[in-house]
């Protein structure tokens, strides 16, 4: 989550920003996000339908893999990675992604 | 306004999460080469002097906030003596523009898992990376394991981004520190330069 915050003046830039979702409740998330400095929105999504729709969901877990999705502006989802997120590999797809969808 | 294209969502783990898992390097390919005057140049990017011949290079997993490399050296005398140094792209910390703001949020992660008890022995204006730098001195002490920490970190900039460097060094409780591991540290970092723009000036 450091690591997004570090480069949402990049996201900006490619026109992209950035959701966390998890399934900690909103006070924790709160706690957390204001612990690290994190300013971007932390979803909570404590009935974890969120985690279903994009099959992150361990069954009999009440955790969320790690997962990193990009979807673009017309909700096609666009680049899925799992583990640590690759933040050089994120930003230069966003890159991407920004110069061929052009301006939004 | 602009209006956002592109969403990225992020599932997060757990509240807390672990970092990479470091190893030593064991592939043929090496990213580095040394010049004649004794100095590394690593993946064509950076340039430092090495420390001696009995500090092994150490290699970090890729990922959030992992550095990229380091140098660990086993020293005498019982667990854990061991010092550990590294260059670090992305230190913790993530909202701070100042060195000293940046300080504070490092050092709500920095050794996170020790669960140690730190103390500030020294933080002065540095000059390093050709630029204004801030240079921390800590020790941690763990009263329960009975173990402790000497860490001295260094702030500096590349581009816009604060780097780092850091090094710890950890003994038995009633164990001394070996300050000349420092002293190597300080010539690392004295010697570091940045031979092309960082991957984030390019983009």
């Amino acid at each position: 989550m450091e690591g997004h915050q570090r480069n949402l003046y990049l996201y900006d830039r490619f026109n992209a920003r950035v959701l966390g979702v998890s399934r900690d409740d909103v006070l924790t998330l709160k706690y957390w996000g204001n612990s690290l400095g994190v300013t971007f929105p932390l979803l909570s999504n404590i009935t974890a339908f969120v985690g279903a729709y994009f099959d992150i969901q361990p069954e009999g877990k009440p955790i969320f893999g790690r997962r990193t999705v990009i979807i673009d502006k017309k909700g096609i989802i666009r680049y899925v990675r799992d583990g640590s997120p690759d933040f050089r590999d994120i930003l230069l797809f966003l890159k991407k992604l920004n110069q061929e969808g052009g301006k939004p | 306004m602009k209006k956002k294209g592109l969403t990225i969502l992020c599932f997060v783990l757990a509240v807390a999460w672990l970092s990479g898992c470091a190893s030593t390097e064991t592939s043929k390919k090496v990213p580095y080469r040394m010049t004649p005057q004794g100095m590394v140049i690593w993946e064509d990017e950076f340039e430092f002097m090495p420390p001696p011949p009995d500090w092994k290079l150490l290699r970090v997993e890729a990922g959030e906030n992992d550095v990229n490399f380091g140098f660990m050296r086993s020293d005498p005398g019982p667990f854990p003596s061991v010092t550990t140094f590294a260059y670090d792209e992305d230190p913790f910390g993530c909202t701070a523009a100042s060195f000293e703001g940046r300080e504070r949020e490092f050092f709500k992660r920095f050794l996170f898992n020790a669960i140690l008890q730190f103390q500030i022995l020294e933080r002065k204006k540095v000059q390093v990376l050709g630029g204004e730098g801030l240079a921390v001195i800590v020790e941690g002490k763990d009263p329960v394991k009975k173990e402790k920490v000497r860490a001295k970190v260094v702030f500096g900039k590349r581009g816009d981004r604060i780097v780092g460097f850091y090094i710890t060094q950890w003994r038995p409780m009633e164990g001394s520190y070996d300050l000349s591991a420092f002293e190597i540290f300080d010539k690392f970092v004295a010697s570091f330069k940045f031979l092309k723009k960082s991957f984030y000036e390019t983009l």
